[in-house]
């Protein structure tokens, strides 16, 4: 599934899958029954027999993502899946790959550079560097728990860090939030005494999970 | 009471596990597609328009002809030798108007990466297009001359004798739409191929039949003011002399009318295609040829 532009406006959803089947070997009859079925299963069922050209950009996502399936592959690789996608639309697009994966049983290899979308669909990552192989595992190896908790206080933030500075906590302001390193148990002890002591409001408070970004910002520090 | 024969349908995902015949498929594929589309099959009605406009007006004058012999046998009317050439401008502009419509959007909205990660070479996908669109611009051309076989036949005194008499002309009209179709599919899928734009295709193929034709016929005609005395049949010589000949050749939408003439073994009108007939037809021939394998 191409990142770019790659679908004929002249024709519906239905003729093009078809086509595309037997293009990709299937026989006629085979090739429209798999279309129908296919474009089910994306969600185009409805849709299908409507030109190609008047669907929004979900709806053709959904068609490039039907046509790699067309002839039920072993392997699908999905480039940017989910560029020029709505919030809406793009969650959608997400849980298709999803279901391809779990309930159709086909392998997925999404190429991204939107690492929220790997999180939240792949089981494995493999980092590309300038062609080169940088970072390579399962995805929750990137995303585990970390030593790092986060403060958010609406207000006295900055009184906030120097008070903890002051109990030996390593303390620093990342974007809205205090990053704190917990070196041990008792220093959870002195961040309840600094928060009380500034009283400052206190709105939310706990560990940090790691991101696979912070793959990238590791690099870049 | 009766029991209810209900059934359970599983609408989930299954696995395909049906026969798979792989790139002949895949050929058979980009030919069917080739056919449809130059037919504006399975798409809008505007996309039909074009070609029934094309094969009514091909299809015309072989009707029209068909019609006058059955009312007036006696008459001398043109026959298979002339219905190629009465067509000729209307083949041109079906193979230049039509033709870039089974490349260039393949190209200009990406389908051709789709095509090309399946099992299909760039040749496979040429050859299928191009076997696509010769295969109706064939049925084109014969569809008329059978028309007009029928009509002439039928509308002769004895028609055993008619085909008895001009058997000969089935196999020249075969050959003759053979070699045109060959001629028009090619030049305009080979222009077709060099850009992503249908309007600019179509304007590119019909600017070299008009722009050839012209600079043709100036190097081919007579000197205006040869003499002083006029230009009058057979007094004049062409601007080239004795190249005339040869540069009747680069005459493009005199190609298709030559190789009828040739066909049929008949000499068309004095300009382009006529002066050409003054080469031996092995040169022609081998010329049209040569610039196909190109």
């Amino acid at each position: 599934m191409p990142e770019g532009d790659c679908l004929p406006t002249g024709i519906t959803a239905s003729e093009f899958l078809t086509h595309m089947a037997q293009v990709s070997g299937l026989p006629p009859a085979h090739a429209k029954t798999r279309a129908a079925d296919i474009l089910r299963h994306v969600g185009l069922d409805e849709e299908r027999y409507r030109s190609i050209g008047e669907y929004s950009s979900g709806m053709k996502q959904r068609v490039k993502l039907a046509q790699a399936l067309a002839h039920d592959p072993v392997i699908v690789l999905l480039d940017e899946p989910t560029v020029g996608l709505d919030p809406g639309g793009r969650e959608e697009m997400l849980e298709l790959i999803r279901r391809t994966g779990r309930e159709f049983g086909i392998s997925i290899i999404v190429s991204t550079h939107l690492m929220g979308d790997v999180e939240s669909t792949c089981e494995r990552i493999i980092v590309l560097d300038e062609g080169r192989v940088k970072e390579a595992g399962d995805v929750s190896m990137y995303t585990k728990e970390t030593q790092n908790i986060f403060i958010d206080v609406d207000d006295k933030r900055s009184e906030l860090v120097t008070a903890l500075l002051s109990r030996g906590i390593e303390a620093t302001v990342e974007g809205s939030s205090i990053a704190v390193v917990l070196e041990n148990e008792v220093q959870s002890d002195g961040i309840r005494d600094a928060i009380v002591e500034v009283d400052a409001q206190l709105r939310r408070m706990g560990p940090r999970r790691q991101q696979l970004a912070d793959i990238f910002r590791d690099d870049q520090k | 009471m009766t029991e209810s024969a209900g059934e359970l349908f599983d609408l989930g995902y299954k696995r395909y596990e049906g026969p798979r015949e792989g790139r002949m498929r895949a050929r058979k594929a980009v030919f069917t597609n080739g056919v449809r589309t130059t037919l504006g099959l399975g798409r809008s009605s505007s996309a039909k328009v074009l070609p029934i406009i094309f094969f009514v007006a091909v299809m015309a004058p072989a009707v029209v002809l068909a019609l006058v012999a059955s009312q007036a046998s006696a008459l001398d009317l043109p026959g298979h030798s002339d219905y190629y050439q009465s067509v000729s401008i209307m083949l041109l502009l079906f193979s230049a108007i039509i033709a870039p419509e089974l490349l260039c959007p393949d190209r200009r909205t990406g389908v051709i990466g789709l095509y090309l990660v399946r099992p299909l070479t760039v040749t496979d996908y040429l050859a299928g297009r191009w076997l696509a669109f010769f295969s109706i611009t064939l049925l084109l051309v014969y569809s008329g001359q059978v028309i007009l076989l029928f009509g002439l036949t039928l509308s002769a005194e004895s028609p055993g004798e008619y085909l008895q008499d001009n058997w000969l002309d089935i196999p020249r009209f075969f050959g003759a739409g053979f070699l045109i179709a060959l001629f028009t599919t090619t030049l305009s899928l080979a222009i077709s191929a060099f850009t992503t734009r249908k309007a600019y295709a179509a304007a590119f193929v019909i600017g070299i039949f008009i722009i050839s034709s012209a600079v043709a016929g100036i190097l081919t005609g007579c000197e205006e003011h040869n003499d002083g005395a006029g230009g009058g049949v057979g007094q004049c010589e062409p601007l080239t002399g004795d190249f005339a000949k040869w540069f009747g050749l680069i005459d493009v939408r005199g190609v298709t009318i030559h190789m009828s003439d040739l066909i049929f073994d008949v000499k068309s009108t004095p300009e382009g295609s006529g002066r050409i007939a003054v080469l031996h037809n092995i040169i022609p021939i081998s010329t049209y040829e040569a610039c196909l394998a190109g």
